[in-house]
């Protein structure tokens, strides 16, 4: 193998400062990918490179300089990959040049979707109202659904003769008849009728009957009365109902407690009135209205528990006073949502339910 | 109840802007639901609550009103001129029915010509809607408006024996109404019959023989009182409402028949003519007095949270019609008038003087104390349990709890016991396709058959990806009796398959943080395939039931897709939840995996090959993850399988060495070998 020219030290030093400014213009001068790749080809090539090239000429030079020729043989090299890296990275993927860019892809394509259901607007509606009461230190209740005449009426200050107990406007459920016939068609059981409860108030006879004042608690659920379904009707729905028990509570309780609930539910302060109505549980009895859009907007009926409740339950009227409050979910949640047919609820379409 | 703003002036001064009374009206208990102006006069609409049969009458609004604005009620006092003839030769009355009549009374007027009622008359009663008829008809409805009492006039000559008996209606008992059309009665209805026939249905409907017509000279005028429920139930089976049912099956005031039947004896005269015969044909008790109620005064702030005046209760409660027998400052004892039959207990009159001051004045800034309010963890639970459905792309929908006897039949997992029935139907509730399935009068014993109608009708609609659930009680009937019990149930239907199904349950098993693993059984239920079906337990308890639903069940539901449905117990759920779970220390060391491969027979359950893989790893073992099953007849031989599998292993303290995994690889090998005949590929 033949000796090449020997090569002075600062020769080799020149030969490469030289090289790393053409690389450098060179990376610089390149506007798009192939340019650049011929480039690096031309330069940082692992064969016929330029920097290769040079790299073998280090030999010639004289041992005393070997040392220093090294480390600028380095440092070049390293100057020349940076200068080639951020030229690349200019023309592909950070930089603004065309170099590398995947002219396929079409970011407008919709995104993949995650499908996630929808709680029914019922429950959302229940969830909020009960969210508003737990804040105002009602706990919820839950009872039955199937009730006896004692908690839904007798318990509840609703005589024997009271049109509310009509077998046509309840769901009492048939028994099979006493006299044994296996055929027989059943009846109802008339000395101690079970039903579908036709209200929530049930369930405050429940808690009370196991508890002691005081007592704060809201009860949500289905009621049933033999409504045929209509845009407006449905012969089942849902009623959230707050009760509050205690020494000293007064129908200025209530009326602050709906004032804050409305004002919670609707967020705004929005005036609250109550006035005189009629319910058997209740004594005073009053409906509460909001004031919202220029009207007075019903509520929902309230009152101070009646006595004769307080009693049934086991309470002396004399050292305990409360007040219970009820509402028609239903009539909030399409309210809320504009939904302008019941029906709507409980036909279960995906469309509709995914509205919300 | 409508009023006439001119009739109400008869009795109390209305000159105060019709806006401002209608707002007190409401405010004090009878809520303004609209007015429309009649002519010169104004229709004002109030709702009266079924407690108030007094404000069903002119008289009794426009005592509100008086009391209201502290204004005098003038109440017309009716003294009609007699004849001196004595209606007791010509008129007999019998009460046989005491139970449904408490008390009759009839006065006779002779010599009436039948015409129109004067204009005056027409133009209050076409003020409220209702109908002219001639002037002794129109004279009785007159009364009624005016004081809340219904009256009845017959024509006298067609009373047979000038005789009136109230009784039970004979069973099926024909009888012929004003409206013309023929009621057959049974014994649960109460009538006023002559010598022969019935002449009225008691409170609900006069008969079309005695009715008033243009030649009609002698009437007989009935005031009386009729018990509401018998009124009630009557007017309900025959469909008959009417304003005279509506205010007997509210309690009339017995104590105001008299005043009633003298008031439209006079009008009639100045009406029609004619001559009043001395005296009342009666039967049946005066009304009993009633006793003295003392309100405490200091009850008012305890219920009302607001100080009333001492002066103003008295004031008040004779306004009210009350007679004030003794009042201090501490107390007031009152007698109710008869018309107030609300009013029987003390804190009747604390609503009195309540809505009297008005409950505008109870305030809405009171300092409720605050309280402490908990979420049951059942609550909790099922609120967890919807995020996991949802976030799993599950809709929630609400059906009805009552159901057809075809979808009650065809699937009743938790029950055996015959499903409740309810005495009424739930009307209107099925979509039209499915209106001829039956009477939906059961109450549901699973909430599958509502999920897979949600499912027809919404394949029906070409709607996609129709995978809901619900969460709602069923009604399982107890054969000892009493109420039944009635727990709570998840259920899901999908068009996904078994295995996602039972992927979903056990994903919601880990969200609940039960650290309880599902194990299925068999289930043979026809709605269900054969093979593609689970009975769910977790350890040893019934957690429901997962499958695909089978060829016929689908033909059942006229689904044309396929179902995979399933029920859980959300009370076992709520049981196995851990709310709060606790932390435990993460091995920082890396895990060792070993994958496996293994021919097993057919009748080798995955189960069964976990559980002895597992039994074999040791306490190095993470888990057992399933890769996926393999058939080869050709290699593996028929009735074979490759379950392939991995295991990872991982220590708490070290890292683990390629040995120390080998040597469980080899019992796992091993014991894998003889416990279910596994051979390795490989």
């Amino acid at each position: 193998m033949p000796t090449a020219e020997p090569v002075t030290l600062e020769q080799f030093i020149a030969d490469l400062d030289a090289l790393q400014q053409q690389a450098s213009d060179a990376f610089a001068a390149a506007t798009d990918a192939e340019q650049l790749d011929k480039a690096r080809v031309e330069f940082l090539g692992a064969k016929k490179g330029k920097l290769k090239l040079i790299q073998k000429s280090m030999g010639a030079v004289p041992n005393e300089g070997k040392r220093d020729a090294g480390q600028k043989l380095n440092a070049v090299k390293q100057a020349i990959q940076q200068g080639f890296d951020s030229a690349n990275e200019r023309l592909g993927a950070g930089g603004g040049g065309d170099a590398k860019r995947d002219k396929t892809f079409d970011s407008t394509l919709p995104g993949k979707r995650f499908r996630i259901g929808k709680l029914h607007p019922i429950t959302q509606t229940i969830n909020e109202l009960k969210d508003i009461m737990g804040r105002l230190g009602f706990t919820p209740a839950d009872g039955p659904e199937i009730e006896d005449d004692w908690h839904n009426f007798e318990a509840l200050n609703i005589p024997k003769v009271h049109p509310a107990r009509d077998p046509l406007d309840n769901f009492y459920l048939s028994v099979a008849s006493k006299t044994g016939a296996n055929d027989s068609v059943p009846e109802l059981n008339v000395d101690s009728p079970l039903l579908m409860r036709s209200q929530t108030s049930t369930v405050q006879i429940r808690v009370m009957e196991n508890r002691q004042p005081p007592v704060r608690i809201v009860s949500l659920g289905r009621v049933y009365r033999p409504d045929t379904a209509d845009w407006s009707h449905y012969p089942m729905f849902h009623q959230i109902e707050g009760l509050m028990v205690d020494q000293k509570v007064t129908l200025a309780d209530l009326k602050t407690v709906i004032k804050l609930f409305a004002t919670s539910y609707l967020g705004n302060d929005v005036p609250v009135r109550i006035r005189p109505s009629f319910f058997p549980f209740t004594e005073p009895s009053v409906e509460a209205d909001y004031y919202w859009d220029g009207k007075w907007v019903e509520f929902g009926g309230a009152g101070m528990v009646d006595p004769n409740v307080l009693r049934h339950v086991g309470y002396d009227p004399d050292k305990v006073s409360g007040f219970a409050f009820g509402l028609g979910i239903e009539r909030l949640c399409m309210i809320r949502h504009q939904i302008t047919d019941i029906r709507y609820l409980f036909t279960n379409d995906v469309r509709f339910l995914r509205q919300f | 109840m409508i009023v006439s703003q001119k009739w109400l002036a008869d009795y109390v001064d209305v000159s105060m802007s019709h806006d401002e009374l209608a707002d007190r009206l409401t405010m004090s208990g009878l809520n303004h639901e609209g007015t429309e102006t009649v002519g010169d006069d104004s229709a004002i609409d109030l709702e009266v609550t079924s407690n108030r049969a007094d404000c069903l009458g002119h008289i009794g609004v426009a005592r509100e009103i008086a009391v209201l604005y502290g204004t005098q009620l003038k109440v017309p006092d009716p003294q009609p001129k007699t004849n001196g003839q004595s209606i007791g030769d010509h008129c007999k009355v019998s009460i046989e029915s005491t139970d449904s009549c408490q008390r009759y009374t009839a006065r006779l007027i002779r010599g009436v010509k039948i015409g129109p009622s004067p204009q005056w008359l027409q133009d209050r009663l076409t003020t409220l809607g209702i109908a002219i008829v001639n002037n002794v008809v129109d004279v009785t409805n007159y009364v009624m408006f005016e004081c809340g009492q219904p009256l009845h006039a017959f024509d006298f000559a067609k009373l047979d024996g000038g005789q009136i008996i109230i009784r039970k209606a004979k069973d099926k008992e024909q009888f012929q109404a004003i409206d013309h059309r023929t009621y057959e009665l049974n014994p649960d209805d109460c009538v006023i019959a002559d010598a022969s026939n019935p002449v009225a249905i008691a409170g609900v409907m006069g008969g079309a023989d005695s009715e008033v017509s243009d030649s009609t000279t002698d009437v007989l005028i009935e005031s009386a009182w009729f018990a509401p429920l018998s009124v009630r139930k009557t007017a309900r089976r025959l469909t008959l409402h009417s304003p005279s049912s509506f205010r007997f099956e509210r309690d009339v005031d017995a104590a105001q028949l008299d005043w009633a039947s003298r008031r439209c004896c006079e009008l009639i005269l100045e009406c029609a003519g004619g001559q009043l015969l001395d005296g009342v044909a009666e039967a049946g008790a005066e009304s009993v007095a009633k006793e003295a109620l003392t309100l405490r005064h200091g009850q008012l702030s305890r219920i009302l949270g607001i100080e009333i005046p001492a002066e103003f209760i008295p004031q008040t409660l004779t306004a009210l019609g009350l007679e004030v027998i003794k009042t201090s400052a501490e107390s007031t004892t009152a007698v109710p008038p008869s018309w107030r039959k609300d009013l029987t207990r003390e804190v009747d009159l604390v609503e009195e003087v309540g809505r009297i001051y008005g409950f505008d004045k109870v305030p809405d800034d009171a300092s409720v104390p605050m309280a402490a309010s908990g979420r049951p963890k059942a609550d909790r639970v099922l609120d967890r349990i919807r995020d996991v459905l949802t976030s799993a792309g599950f809709d929630e929908a609400v059906t009805a709890s009552l159901v057809p006897e075809k979808w009650s039949d065809a699937y009743s997992p938790w029950s055996d016991q015959p499903p409740l029935t309810s005495s009424q139907p739930m009307l209107g509730v099925l979509e039209k396709a499915s209106q001829n399935i039956g009477t939906v009068n059961l109450l549901r014993r699973s909430l599958v058959p509502n999920l897979l109608e949600v499912r027809r009708i919404n394949e029906y609609r070409s709607n996609g990806d129709v995978d809901v659930f619900e969460t709602a009680k069923v009604y399982l009937s107890d054969p000892k009796g009493g109420i039944p019990d009635q727990p709570t149930k998840l259920a899901i239907a999908s068009g996904c398959g078994y295995a996602t199904m039972k992927g979903l349950i056990e994903s919601l098993l880990d969200y609940l943080a039960t650290g309880k693993t599902v194990t299925v059984e068999g289930c043979a239920d026809p709605l269900l395939d054969r093979d593609r079906s689970a009975r769910l337990m977790v350890e040893g308890q019934l957690l429901g039931w997962v499958g695909e639903v089978s060829q016929s069940g689908r033909k059942l539901f006229g689904l044309r897709s396929g179902s995979t449905v399933a029920e859980l117990d959300i009370a076992l759920l709520e049981s196995l939840a851990l709310l709060v779970p606790q932390h435990s220390n993460q091995s920082t060391f890396p895990p060792v995996s070993r994958d496996f491969n293994f021919i097993v027979s057919d009748e080798v359950s995955w189960a069964q090959l976990e559980s002895t893989v597992r039994g074999a790893a040791g306490e190095l073992l993470e888990s057992v993850d399933y890769r996926e099953t393999f058939r080869d007849a050709k290699k593996d031989g028929p009735g074979k399988k490759r379950l392939l599998l991995s295991v990872v292993l991982r220590s708490d303290d070290a890292t683990l060495t390629g040995e120390q995994a080998d040597a469980v690889s080899t019992r796992i090998i091993e014991r894998t070998q003889k416990d279910v005949g596994a051979a390795l590929v490989g």
